[in-house]
């Protein structure tokens, strides 16, 4: 390790509701591979896009090869020599690999684009990394993890010296993750700062230096990584929250009727021939990796995205779901991954968001009845403990978590028997988080709800789910009831490919 | 000074406005006396301070303000209807012609006005909301084709309503009865319908919900594409209703113009504070709005300035209105 490349000090940042970083401290050096953890939203990315110039910080010094800089956006950070690898990557999938290394300083021959010469410079950068991909090959062609290491070449073309890695293995298999250590490794033994951020613990353990753990948007601590065990790690993540124990047996009773059976479901690419049943009261946890079909196959079945074949029965009934009405009209309800984009009105009031799904039974002769609305607002409000000081506040101004709880009240209200979660605690805070799960919990075991959960979280998987059912590339790969379930078990099938599975047979 | 203008905007009178439209109220009083002020003094002879004047410039915001208030249902679900001028302009010279040339009755030709607007504005809003054209586009087509419509059926004459005295001239009373600006009456009553459906009804919560996440509605279980389409509907049915106020105030019309109307209208909306984005609409915005244009217009002609004046100061005003828009909403964020 070399000497310290980038220091954040005393970082602050809030949101509307919100204390997303909290004097947080951070430090790279030279030759070092940094992992960053903390559960999601404990201000792991929100700290790199202060870094990188996406927010401005309140408060708080950044040094940078021994200056203090702010950087007001990614592009004058990426200049300085500081550029992520992002998460989901930011290609151009029409372009050829080597323009889209060199998009934004095009090489030129007079006023024509030179694409040998950049086709040139992409192969030894390429070289270099002792990667093997062609420079002229189309992008959308390349599988994730060849994109991945073009983002990497990107990088290393702009004289990068602080390379950020955010969750670089979500979508990657086994090999290709080895690939990429190899190549994380070479660009440490080069005295490139690199940061790392993931949650998978073994990695943390294989391919980092030290690691620093973050909290509630709090700086917890920084330890070397071949000192600490796992559960050090792990308990400075969790801090005060006790780690919840995985669930040991379904809480389902084995009787309950089967509410929703869906046979045979195709629709694109993403989902190949996914049956499953779902009893009343039970907690079906959808498993997988990032893009493995699974918001996909439940966007299906609600009408959401158009299906290939398949058929649904609900109460052993087969049912035509053509578009969202038709799922909500038969008491299915879906809550997105993407809360901002596909759950809520940001603009718009509690009130307005909690009627969406039902505003005809609050309308009289097209008028809206604004007192029954208004009262079936404030009972949900006050049952689900959703923090606001009125009803009629925006919901943009809400938390996360409050936001999520309006997303729940809506279908409540909508009185759903089948309700489907996708990825519910994301960007969720850990106390509200708790909330969230006594809420999904208290819905399955009291008032019947048959739920499906999607997590990528291993550890709400285990803790919320009766039964699991573990997606990979597009098929259903395995089933588990909790009692039989590891983490183990459904990495496994998380990570393999159900043709390869039978192959090997 | 900033707690005198925050004290003002907590008033109760203008938190129910709000207090956007409580500065438009002041710039209309404003250009008016700028208005009264300079054309004395560029235009010789003239006296802007007379009823007479303020009866002629309420004559032009009466279409301008019912196409606008069409146009609002539209905007709110973060469409736009670049057609409803020459919508509202073929609406009268059809009908127009129907009465002159076929000898059809008053009544008929003006329930005819009506209904092509509504035809045009359905056709629009369903290739728009169950097509998923682009309303930008699709307006612009429907646009040129009302313009060549119009000009077709007529063989490219202009047409006349009936004038005051003649035995059918008893329309031009919805405009101006005497003195009396009844138009003023009907375009009010006609926002106050607009401000009920827009706020108290299901169609109009869920417009402007469409307007503001389009996704989260449909995945909420509503048929999004139904409400878009009647928000289009709306708007050409009151291109239509424009085009009676239009002939009741000028009675002739010339085919294969209207376009500069559109956008008039749109300007008085979005001066008004209905969001270019979608999901945020204000119907007393629009008629105040509608005014501005029908006051502006008034007084650059009495400044004696040539209307292509008032295009260039329309066109930077929308300019402004929509980088004002604009801004607020980055600041949000």
């Amino acid at each position: 390790m070399g000497e310290i490349i980038l220091q954040m000090k005393g970082i602050d940042k809030s949101f509307p509701g919100v204390h997303a970083l909290d004097h947080v401290d951070f430090e790279v050096r030279k030759g070092e591979v940094h992992a960053l953890m903390g559960e999601n939203g404990a201000g792991k990315s929100t700290l790199m896009k202060v870094l990188t110039g996406i927010y401005t910080k309140d408060s708080g010094t950044i040094t940078y090869e021994g200056r203090e800089v702010e950087f007001s956006n990614p592009r004058e950070a990426q200049k300085a020599g500081i550029v992520i690898v992002h998460q989901e990557l930011n290609m151009m999938g029409h372009l050829t690999v080597a323009q889209n290394i060199f998009v934004g300083r095009e090489m030129r021959k007079g006023i024509w684009i030179d694409d040998a010469r950049m086709n040139a410079e992409a192969r030894k950068l390429f070289e270099q990394l002792s990667i093997d991909i062609d420079p002229r090959e189309t992008m959308s062609h390349l599988t994730v993890a060849k994109q991945q290491m073009c983002e990497i070449a990107k990088a290393i073309s702009h004289e990068a010296k602080v390379i950020i890695f955010d969750e670089p293995t979500a979508a990657l298999t086994d090999t290709e993750i080895e690939q990429l250590f190899k190549i994380i490794r070479d660009l440490r033994q080069r005295q490139y700062g690199i940061v790392y951020i993931s949650h998978r613990m073994d990695e943390i353990k294989r391919i980092t230096d030290r690691v620093s753990v973050m909290r509630d948007g709090q700086y917890i601590g920084t330890l070397i990584s071949g000192e600490c065990t796992k559960e050090d790690i792990i308990n400075m993540m969790v801090g005060r929250v006790i780690y919840e124990e995985p669930k040991t047996q379904s809480h389902c009773p084995p009787d309950a009727p089967v509410v929703l059976r869906v046979e045979h479901l195709n629709a694109g690419n993403m989902v190949k021939d996914v049956s499953f049943e779902l009893r009343k009261g039970e907690i079906l946890g959808f498993a997988g990796l990032v893009g493995a079909g699974r918001t996909e196959t439940v966007r299906a079945l609600f009408g959401a995205d158009p299906k290939d074949s398949g058929d649904i029965y609900i109460d052993g009934q087969k049912v035509e779901i053509n578009s969202p009405k038709d799922a909500v009209k038969l008491g299915i309800s879906y809550l997105s991954e993407d809360r901002k984009r596909f759950g809520i009105v940001l603009k718009k009031s509690i009130t307005e968001n909690s009627t969406l799904a039902t505003l005809r039974s609050y309308t009289k002769n097209g008028f809206i009845d604004k007192r029954r609305e208004e009262d079936v607002t404030d009972n949900y409000v006050k049952v689900l403990r959703t923090k606001t000081p009125s009803i009629d506040q925006l919901v943009m101004n809400l938390s996360g978590g409050n936001q999520q709880k309006v997303v729940i009240a809506k279908w409540l209200v909508n009185d759903s028997r089948i309700m489907i979660f996708d990825e519910p605690t994301r960007g969720i805070d850990v106390g509200a988080k708790q909330e969230i799960y006594e809420l999904m919990s208290r819905l399955a075991e009291e008032e019947g709800k048959a739920i499906i959960m999607i997590s990528s979280e291993m550890s709400e998987i285990l803790r919320m789910s009766d039964r699991i059912l573990v997606m990979c590339e597009g098929k259903k790969t395995a089933e588990f009831d909790i009692s039989e379930a590891t983490q183990e078990k459904i990495m496994d099938s998380a990570t393999r490919d159900i043709d390869m599975q039978e192959a090997a047979r | 000074m900033k707690t005198a203008l925050s004290e003002f905007k907590n008033l109760r009178l203008v938190k129910a406005m709000g207090f956007n439209r409580v500065v438009l109220i002041g710039v209309i009083i404003l250009m008016y006396i700028l208005f009264a002020i300079l054309s004395p003094i560029l235009h010789e002879g003239t006296n802007f301070v007379s009823y007479a004047r303020v009866l002629s410039a309420l004559n032009y915001g009466y279409f301008i303000g019912f196409m606008g208030l069409g146009v609002t249902f539209v905007i709110a679900t973060g469409n736009i209807d670049f057609s409803i001028g020459p919508v509202m302009y073929t609406s009268a010279l059809i009908a127009g012609y129907c009465m002159n040339s076929y000898g059809a009755p008053l009544w008929l030709s003006m329930i005819l006005c009506i209904l092509i607007g509504t035809v045009f504005g359905t056709i629009g809003g369903f290739f728009v909301s169950y097509l998923h054209l682009p309303s930008f586009i699709t307006s612009m087509s429907l646009m040129l084709v009302a313009k060549g419509v119009g000009s077709i059926f007529t063989k490219t004459q202009a047409v006349s309503w009936p004038d005051l005295n003649s035995p059918n001239g008893w329309y031009r009373y919805m405009v101006r009865a005497g003195d009396v600006p009844t138009g003023l009456i009907l375009l009010i009553a006609m926002a106050i319908i607009c401000a009920i459906i827009l706020n108290k009804t299901r169609a109009g919560r869920y417009m402007i919900c469409i307007g503001a996440n389009r996704e989260a509605v449909r995945l909420s279980g509503v048929d999004t594409r139904r409400w878009e389409m009647l928000a289009f509907i709306i708007s050409g049915t009151l291109a239509g209703i424009a085009a009676l106020f239009y002939v009741g105030a000028y009675s002739t019309v010339q085919p294969g113009l209207g376009d500069t109307f559109n956008n008039e209208a749109i300007a008085a909306c979005v001066m008004g504070g209905t969001s270019m984005a979608g999901g945020l609409a204000s119907i007393l915005g629009t008629v105040i709005g509608a005014f501005i244009v029908a006051l502006m217009q008034e007084g650059i002609l009495a400044m004696g300035f040539t209307i292509s004046y008032q295009y260039v100061l329309t066109g930077l005003i929308v300019l402004g209105a929509v980088i004002a828009d604009t801004l607020s909403r980055r600041r949000r964020n």
